[in-house]
């Protein structure tokens, strides 16, 4: 297939496979579970630097120790009822995190309790 | 942004420590995520889509917590509900009795029409039973609140209960409608779209306001 030279050096790392005007093209799913977590083009694609949780922390960890790693590409939410199925937990500082709702796999994102706005990390989630 | 849901239903879960108000609303976990970020801090609510005859309806789910006892929950807990689960341990006799102290609790501080459901929780263990399924339907019978007996474990009548909670109080809101649109017939939420411009107090967009 010959793709149209004017965008491809635009194109960052394989996003645009799952961003389109953007949004996210695709139907956002747990990676466990599939359970659906947003309707397509229900959200806006950013870039930001976000520390979250790692999902496993493992069973060697120190206690009260909270292992994190640094991620770059979110999906922005901006009202919670445009979820369609997701978990929020107690408030950490001035964030909830974002579960699955169905088999609680997370952080898939975080909630900011000063905006109000949500953000889904892409590499937590399933694109389908 | 086009609107994603037609209705927006608040929910609560209530009743004594230990009847399984955690398991029903979140999952029954013995799995790999307990050791999990996430089951250290615990989900406080939970945003679920279901489709309730043809309409999308977006339920909030709030858990709350037993040990409080049903003195210190207020009116702040309860504003804005519109549903609430009174939750017993089929094995535990004491959280059944307070299931009358619970509902005086809601005719207190709730707003007088919420949406109330029993639900007799831990139905699995048969062994260790002390309140038979018929006290609680007799329970129900003399609140006029609707009953069902639930396996948070075994995810039995679970799934129901919500539906049936959710469907109540979507009828509850259609027939107020009707009643504040007396000429309309029982087809009364079924407006065409012009009609739904010029009447913003219609259930659907009111409900969805919220
Ligand atoms: N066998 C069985 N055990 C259950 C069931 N539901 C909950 N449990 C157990 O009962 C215990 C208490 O359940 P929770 O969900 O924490 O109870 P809770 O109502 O949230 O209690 P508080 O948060 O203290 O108000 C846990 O050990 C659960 O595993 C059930 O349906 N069957
Ligand atoms: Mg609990
Ligand atoms: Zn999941």
């Amino acid at each position: 297939m010959s793709e149209p030279e004017v965008n491809t050096n635009e194109e960052k790392k394989g996003t645009s496979d799952f961003v389109e005007d953007g949004k996210n093209k695709m139907v956002i799913k747990c990676k466990y579970c599939l359970s659906k977590i947003l309707e397509k083009k229900t959200a806006v694609y950013v870039e930001q630097e976000k520390e979250l949780p790692l999902m496993f922390q493992g069973i060697d960890r120190k206690q009260g120790e909270i292992k994190k790693e640094m991620l770059n590409e979110y999906y922005h939410v901006d009202n919670m009822y445009i979820f369609e199925n997701i978990g929020f937990t107690h408030q950490v500082d001035n964030y909830k995190y974002l579960t699955c709702a169905d088999c609680e796999a997370g952080p898939v994102g975080y909630y900011d309790l000063d905006s109000k706005h949500s953000y889904i990390a892409l590499s937590r989630i399933e694109h389908s | 942004m086009a609107k994603t849901y037609d209705c927006l239903f608040k929910l609560l879960l209530i009743g004594d420590s230990g009847v399984g108000k955690t398991s029903i609303l979140f999952r029954f976990s013995e799995d790999a995520f307990n050791i999990s970020f996430i089951s250290t801090i615990g989900i406080d609510f939970k945003i679920r889509t279901i489709d309730l005859d043809g309409k999308k309806v977006k339920l909030q789910i709030w858990d709350t917590a037993g040990q409080e006892r049903f003195r210190t929950i207020t009116t702040a807990y309860y504003r804005g509900s519109m549903g609430i689960m009174l939750v017993y341990d089929v094995t535990n006799e004491k959280s059944f009795e307070n299931i009358k102290n619970w509902i005086r609790n809601i005719e207190e501080n709730a707003s007088a029409d919420v949406e109330k459901m029993i639900l007799g929780n831990k139905c699995d263990l048969d062994s260790k039973r002390q309140v038979s399924k018929e006290r609680g339907e007799q329970l129900a019978i003399e609140y006029q609140i609707k009953f069902v007996e639930t396996s948070a474990k075994d995810s039995l009548n679970v799934e129901y209960a919500f539906f049936t909670l959710a469907r109540d109080i979507k009828a509850k809101m259609e027939k107020k409608q009707e009643a504040s649109n007396p000429t309309r017939g029982s087809g009364a939420h079924q407006l065409r779209a012009n009609e739904q411009q010029r009447r913003p107090t219609s259930w659907l967009s009111r409900c969805s306001l919220l």
